[in-house]
């Protein structure tokens, strides 16, 4: 009965508190649609940048401003969970790391590798 | 609907396929753009129009909009009951999937300059 003990009875999104590997999962499925959306502003940026040395010129300044930066990185970051996530969900298609063990400690790793490899591409573009 | 109870199966393993492909060509590409020695758009162009990478990006394309397809496809079926909302959003998704597709293959293919 509603109110007789203390389990929420309504939807509250913010008091759930989900398990490492749902907090992956979510994050995969919420990367995959940013990416999604940033698919015709990319095509754009690549048309333009192909078109001559003066249009390449004006993509390489138009993505030094911050927000645009701020989007980039966010992309960036987009597109590295996506793939970390991606290769283990890959893995659990075949029957790899089934077990709650196994799948705690690959999400663990999931989030390791990509801090890692998030760090070293930013690294990279910024030296 | 050749295969009735098997309508899913096709796309889940089109997500798959092109999964793997498009996370081989991300690290292609990433080392790629690490090699680069500096950042012009002389480079820019002879690496994008080299006949190998002109057909791998193609490729690359098709792979990830089709990919993105079959995820969005989903996304839109779990939290969009309404047939009517769910049929224009798949929809809206599918013209901007093809047209980006059009525009992306019309760049690399019909060389501009």
């Amino acid at each position: 009965m509603p109110g007789s003990d203390s389990r929420p009875f309504f939807l509250n999104l913010i008091k759930i508190r989900l398990p490492v590997t749902g907090v992956i999962s979510i994050f995969h499925r919420i990367s995959g649609v940013i990416l999604f959306l940033a698919i015709p502003w990319f095509i754009y940026l690549f048309e333009m940048s192909l078109r001559g040395e003066r249009e390449f010129n004006q993509v390489m300044l138009d993505l030094q401003q911050f927000w645009v930066k701020l989007f980039l990185i966010i992309l960036l970051w987009s597109i590295v969970h996506h793939f970390y996530a991606g290769l283990r969900f890959l893995c659990t298609d075949f029957d790899l790391g089934l077990s709650k063990q196994q799948s705690r400690l690959t999400a663990w790793l999931v989030i390791l590798l990509e801090l890692v490899t998030f760090v070293m591409i930013m690294y990279g573009i910024c030296v | 609907m050749s295969s009735p109870g098997l309508q899913g199966l096709r796309p889940w393993i089109i997500q798959r396929i092109t999964a793997v492909f498009i996370a081989f060509v991300c690290v292609y590409f990433l080392v790629s753009f690490f090699s680069f020695e500096s950042i012009d758009f002389e480079q820019w162009h002879q690496w994008v129009y080299s006949p190998f990478n002109t057909v791998l990006l193609s490729l690359f394309l098709i792979a990830v909009l089709w990919h993105a397809w079959v995820g969005v496809r989903d996304v839109i079926l779990d939290y969009f009951p309404n047939v009517i909302i769910r049929l224009l959003l798949l929809s809206l998704v599918a013209g901007v999937l093809l047209a980006s597709m059009l525009w992306g293959l019309r760049a690399l293919l019909v060389v501009i300059s």
